[in-house]
């Protein structure tokens, strides 16, 4: 019986190692639902404060290669005014044949509503990728809100706390995505098989979709993103799980190596067609 | 003794700190990422009280999953590690009478080497291997392993000889 105890108390580490990991894999597997462990994750206010901090600091590394794109963007916004004013003109002119009775005064409301948010920490080493921002509930972020950069697609919000929120990217093997190639209406599922960052895999496309190196990828039919936000470029043929459908490996047009400000989306017709759908579904 | 203790906060805290915020954005290739923190468990005394490397391991690898969203991913393996870091060390250094012996490249190059190999491949395979349960071919993790440890081995032993340049015989 004393051997037996000596025995014990000789080897109780390994029960703590043992209670320890065990612990460790329970977190591991009750976390794949994001929602729970919410406090565990880099959104919380220290990880979070931490993160802000020496985002300050790297941030000014990268001012002018963002400057650029900014500049690049506005030069597009720019030429979009162009064109709205034209047909503004257009349409408000004194000598038009067409009636005009029934045009509404007012502008109508805009279906997406943006927000800037800043990128506080990527961590994009393994195979869960996450992205935190420096924008949460207190400034309207929900979860499922969609994020875009001046390049294109970044992902999902999942977790939201006050000041920060969690956005699963597209380069996270848990993120699906439906789209469509620019010059065919089939669409595909967007999807990552963790093998490279700058690259994402369309798969499900239908057999007879040809391959054109360069086709823009959009974004189709999801509750998420406005239709046609540019995702990302078809770079090469990928491999297939089988023979029915064709798989394309993307280019992705967000560079995640130098994100830096992003947009989240606010939809502001999501409640209501989420509800109008789910009523049809009971 | 108490010093002993100081120096371990201190290289507790700026393992953790490199770790998060400098070597995890650090992705050679999509594949190779240095893992450094598991230094603090190379650089503990060889007779330190288990309970303690134990509890210090799981809490540093928690910190770490906490900053990386993996939660339990590097609490497990790191663990693992300390758990049976006794053992290991027993294969590389004669073990008798030397407990407050740290291991280190000035003290036993030979032993010291054999021992940071044989620690960082079973940290990074324990890792990598949980990371990837469920989602990736086989090929891609081993491939991560091996290049995560090409990086990670030769960082630490830079590492150590970079920052214990004292006399022979000079214990900390």
């Amino acid at each position: 019986m004393r051997n037996l105890f000596n025995f014990i108390i000789r080897n109780s580490h390994w029960l703590l190692a043992t209670l320890l990991v065990a612990f460790s894999f329970y977190l591991v597997f009750t976390h794949n639902s994001y929602q729970r462990s919410v406090y565990l994750t880099s959104a919380n206010h220290v990880t979070g404060w931490f993160y802000s901090l020496s985002k300050d600091v790297t941030s000014f590394f990268h001012l002018k290669k963002n400057n650029q794109l900014l500049l690049e963007r506005s030069a597009e916004l720019e030429k979009e005014i162009l064109v709205l004013k034209d047909r503004i003109d257009l349409l408000t002119a004194t000598d038009s044949l067409k009636v005009n009775a029934f045009v509404s005064d007012t502008l109508p409301q805009p279906q997406f509503d943006f927000i800037p948010a800043e990128v506080v920490n990527l961590s994009f080493s393994g195979v869960n990728n996450f992205i935190t921002i420096n924008k949460g509930s207190q400034h309207g972020i929900k979860p499922d809100m969609g994020v875009i950069s001046a390049g294109g697609v970044v992902g999902v919000v999942s977790v939201v706390l006050p000041k920060f929120s969690l956005v699963i990217p597209v380069i996270n093997p848990k993120f699906r995505l439906s789209a469509r190639l620019k010059n065919s209406e089939n669409y595909g599922s967007l999807s990552w098989d963790g093998t490279s960052i700058g690259e994402a895999q369309l798969q499900e496309l239908p057999k007879h979709e040809a391959f054109h190196k360069g086709d823009t990828v959009l974004t189709s039919f999801s509750r998420i993103f406005p239709r046609n936000l540019i995702i990302g470029f078809v770079s090469s043929e990928g491999r297939s799980k089988d023979d029915n459908f064709n798989t394309f490996n993307i280019q992705l047009a967000t560079n995640f190596y130098s994100l830096q400000d992003v947009l989240v989306i606010d939809d502001t017709y999501h409640e209501e067609q989420k509800m109008l759908e789910e009523t049809l579904q009971r | 003794m108490k010093l002993n203790y100081i120096y371990e906060i201190v290289l507790f805290v700026v393992l953790v700190l490199l770790q998060t915020l400098l070597l995890n954005r650090i992705s050679l290739f999509g594949i190779a990422t240095p893992v450094l923190y598991i230094y603090f468990l190379l650089k503990l005394p060889v007779g330190r009280n288990l309970y303690y490397v134990i509890t210090a391991a799981f809490v540093m690898g928690l910190i770490i999953d906490i900053f990386l969203n993996t939660p339990g991913m590097n609490a497990a393996a790191t663990t693992l590690v300390a758990a049976f870091r006794k053992n290991i060390l027993g294969l590389f250094f004669e073990r008798e009478g030397y407990d407050d012996f740290i291991p280190g490249i000035n003290t036993a190059a030979g032993p010291f080497v054999r021992f940071t190999i044989f620690m960082v491949l079973l940290h990074l395979t324990l890792l990598f291997f949980i990371e990837a349960f469920t989602l990736f071919n086989l090929k891609n993790t081993l491939l991560r392993i091996a290049a995560s440890s090409v990086v990670t081995i030769p960082l630490i032993i830079a590492l150590d000889s970079l920052m214990f340049r004292r006399k022979p015989g000079e214990q900390f």
